[in-house]
């Protein structure tokens, strides 16, 4: 199942760029950062009903209080 | 293992990111988890100095990585029984008795102590365990401070989970590869079943390539939610790993489904392996593996012929007698189908060049020669030990610029059980000082009973820990430690990949509770040695190792990742690390050692009539990471019992019903667990659940929180039958043990069993 040398650049030109988004998304600061943060949003969005990720107990974690988060550390409630 | 930075945005494939809005009075910041070894990037809402929440990253290409362990990290170390203050033992070892001291008093008696062990012993007397997690994150300057005292025996987990692979895997081709998820086209799962909240990130890949339609092939003896997922799965007999991946060498040397180019320009030994692979017609491997012939054949030619395919690394044949073998039958599979180092293959990565890495960190150069071949199991089982890692040096250098990588932590280790062998009297000589560090060696390896008297024998025991957990209770030092919440974090993903990620701190540490970077700098000065960890805080350690990036540490936490150029087949321009400089499938330092330089397979030793069943253990549960989260409710509202799984015909034929207390026995020992039916385990398979104790119950010697109970270490034998040869890891995927009905001091109140995320985790 070889690759040509041919296919092998074009990969590694692609994972470049993609690497270069990336990084440009992962920093979000200038115009084009958001650009890139916008296109890899749009690039990767699927449905709702084939996202394997969705999960009740993430989806609906809201949290703690930090008050409550004090009390807990206090040994005050359970 | 590290979650994998995406090669490719399409790598994650979610539908519910948004960019969140900042909350009034809510702050928050970029972290790494290390509620498990995973370390997913995530983000932490602060209010008050307090993180209230963590949530998936703001960052696309890492969202949704994040799982039960991490949302409940809040408040699972801001638990009551968190150790705050250092604590010296004042009674017996083990009795209990405690007195909170302070940090200099600890730093002081410690360095005398160790100083006075080293002297009476040699600096190889002293021993640590630990890893680069949880509390961890130690950034390979305790292996520098071990380098510079003299001591090579540095012990750890990933002795059998991911660090041993690493060290095998070089003997093929010099590095441990990582699978490129976004292009494969064919993924094998070996008896690993990564799920929504264990290895999420890899769940992740696996979930997003099969949607973009590559094949899922599992071995596994479970029917376990991975194998309902794949394409093919092979039902294959516990611990016969090995000797399926020889049936598929079988069929796809026989029929030419090989990269023959790739064989001929860049391997050694293929005449050889081929000799070896005759040995295995698939009638033999069918009886080995209890697999039908035509399954085995089918899914090798779905492997060698869907197109790139990987093999993700598998904690699996890390723990079997034929370990050695299987993981290097793996690497083979990988060179001779033309998969490394292409898109959608297994990337040769190699060290991101900006950032100082912790293999350079370590040191290892400045520990003699003369030391590193006292390191404990180098004479029988040298695998991962100095002795067979470092022929490596000059191949290494030549390919990644260094000389020394210590891939996973795992390229220079002592074996565990020769080093609790030294530590109980029992070995080539005594070591007399033990420190481990988020660590808790008593259910993290194999024969607890032997690791007991080990630690028992001990002049000096320090923890640096978050809990008392039952190893802790053993010690002279507790030492509070901080999170993953307290402190910043460079993590370079182990020296496995080439990207590196950066981890803000979110809150102060409760009480006096330290990082490792703190704990090793006092350490370094208590042993008059302060010169060895010269940055006066952990923010400038990392400011000289992002130096060559041309940022400081604040400016370079602000970008979250730092990739390195990709580039495939680099190869073709350095040659492979290995003394041959190609993918030798023939092992010449295995040979050099005087092992099979070629793989092999060990059947298991003859039954023994007492014991019929056959256990294997390692899993981790989901709401658990190995030994640690039993304190929090959540997590134990999930799993509140350890649990053995049988399926019905098993557990009818000793005569014990779901949910009630059992005992595990084999000829090391035994355990208590309630019984769970799962019609997806195999006939007379047990699973057993790992690394269980309970912080809630007595503490001290004979009790230890219920490890007594509990703890499946102490089914796990490392005597020679059931060691891998070359490794000297311990075989637990099939010890043979039996299952009897638990009738004293059994529970009077029989519950149903409570269910569980999978139906055979």
């Amino acid at each position: 199942m070889s690759l040509t040398d041919k296919e092998i650049r074009k990969h590694e030109r692609s994972a470049r760029l993609m690497m270069w988004m990336a990084a440009r998304s992962s920093r979000n600061k200038t115009l084009i950062d958001r650009v890139c943060r916008k296109i890899i949003v749009r690039a990767t969005t699927v449905d709702p009903e084939k996202d394997f990720m969705r999960d009740e107990l993430i989806d609906n974690d809201e949290g703690f209080d930090p008050d409550e988060l004090d009390r807990y550390q206090r040994g005050e409630t359970a | 293992m590290p979650a994998a930075a995406p090669f490719n945005p399409e790598d994650i494939a979610n539908a519910k990111y948004t960019e969140r809005p900042v909350k009034e009075g809510v702050t928050t910041k970029k972290l790494i988890c290390a509620a498990c070894d995973i370390a997913c990037t995530v983000v932490g809402e602060v209010q008050k100095g307090r993180v209230t929440k963590v949530r998936s990253s703001d960052n696309p290409i890492f969202r949704d990585n994040i799982c039960m362990k991490g949302i409940i990290a809040p408040k699972g170390l801001a638990h009551p029984n968190r150790i705050l203050h250092p604590m010296k033992r004042v009674g017996e070892r083990g009795s209990g008795e405690w007195e909170q001291v302070t940090w200099e008093e600890a730093m002081s008696d410690i360095g005398s102590r160790l100083k006075k062990v080293i002297a009476d012993h040699g600096p190889e007397a002293w021993a640590v365990s630990t890893s680069q997690w949880n509390t961890s994150t130690d950034h390979g300057l305790g292996r520098r401070i071990m380098n510079h005292v003299g001591s090579p025996n540095w012990i750890s987990g990933v002795a059998l989970c991911a660090g041993n692979t690493a060290a095998v895997n070089r003997f093929t081709y010099g590095w441990f590869p990582f699978g490129d998820f976004g292009n494969t086209k064919c993924i094998v799962l070996m008896g690993h079943n990564p799920r929504r909240h264990s290895w999420t990130p890899l769940y992740n890949s696996i979930r997003g390539a099969q949607a973009k339609g590559a094949k899922l092939i599992v071995m596994d003896p479970r029917r376990s939610s991975s194998a309902e997922r794949a394409d093919i799965w092979l039902p294959l007999k516990v611990g016969s790993d090995a000797a399926m991946m020889f049936g598929w060498l079988k069929v796809i040397i026989d029929e030419e489904l090989y990269d023959k180019d790739f064989v001929k320009t860049w391997t050694i030994g293929f005449e050889d392996l081929k000799k070896r692979v005759d040995e295995f017609p698939l009638e033999r491997v069918a009886k080995l593996t209890g697999c039908d012939p035509e399954m085995i054949a089918e899914a090798a030619r779905v492997y060698a012929t869907s197109g790139p395919a990987v093999i993700p690394w598998t904690p699996i044949t890390d723990m079997q007698r034929n370990s050695t073998s299987g993981i290097r039958l793996q690497t083979i599979l990988r060179a001779i189908c033309g998969n490394l180092d292409v898109p959608g293959g297994e990337l040769l990565q190699g060290f991101n060049p900006d950032i100082i890495n912790e293999s350079e960190i370590e040191m290892h150069d400045v520990l003699s020669d003369e030391q590193k071949m006292k390191q404990l199991g180098s004479k029988d089982h040298p695998a991962f030990t100095y002795r067979a890692q470092l022929p490596f040096r000059e191949p290494t250098k030549r390919v990644y610029g260094q000389e020394y990588a210590n891939l996973v932590m795992g390229c220079h280790m002592a074996t565990p059980s020769e080093t609790f062998k030294a530590m109980a009297g029992e070995g080539e000589y005594p070591v007399k000082a033990f420190f481990f560090l988020g660590n808790n060696p008593l259910l993290s390896y194999a024969n607890m009973p032997l690791i007991q008297k080990a630690m028992m024998n001990q002049d000096l025991i320090v923890a640096h820990e978050q809990f008392m957990t039952p190893s802790a209770q053993l010690a002279d030092y507790v030492l509070p430690a901080d999170s993953w919440l307290e402190r910043p974090w460079l993590h370079d993903m182990f020296g496995w990949m080439s990207t590196v990620r950066f981890s803000e701190k979110a809150m102060d540490p409760p009480g006096e509770c330290r990082s490792t970077f703190e704990f090793w700098k006092q350490i370094a000065g208590a042993l008059d040695m302060p010169e060895v960890v010269p940055w006066d805080t952990l923010e400038d350690f990392y400011d000289y190792r992002v130096a060559r990036t041309g940022m400081t540490w604040e400016e370079i936490v602000e970008t979250e990742v730092h990739f390195k150029t990709p580039a495939f087949r680099q190869y073709e321009k350095t040659g492979f690390a290995t003394p041959s400089g190609k993918v030798e499938l023939k092992s010449s330092i295995l040979d050099d050692l005087g092992f099979d330089p070629l793989p092999y397979f060990r059947e298991d030793p003859p039954q023994d009539a007492d014991y019929p069943l056959k256990m294997f253990t390692g899993v981790r549960e989901d709401g658990f990471f190995q030994t640690g989260h039993r304190h929090i409710p959540e997590m134990r509202a999930r799993h509140p019992e350890p649990e053995i799984y049988l399926n019905a015909k098993t557990a009818a034929a000793r005569g014990v019903k779901e949910g009630e207390w059992v005992t595990v026995e084999n000829q090391l020992g035994s355990i208590k667990a309630k019984l769970a039916i799962k019609d997806a385990m195999p006939d007379d398979l047990v699973r057993v659940p790992h690394g269980w104790w309970k912080p809630e119950m007595q503490q001290g010697v004979g009790h230890l929180s219920g490890a007594l109970d509990y703890g499946d270490s102490q089914l796990c034998r490392d005597d020679p039958d059931f060691l891998d040869r070359e490794q000297g890891i311990p075989h637990i995927k099939g010890i043979p043990c039996r299952v009897v009905p638990l009738v004293a001091a059994a529970p009077t109140k029989v519950e149903a069993s409570r269910p569980v995320m999978e139906p055979a985790e």
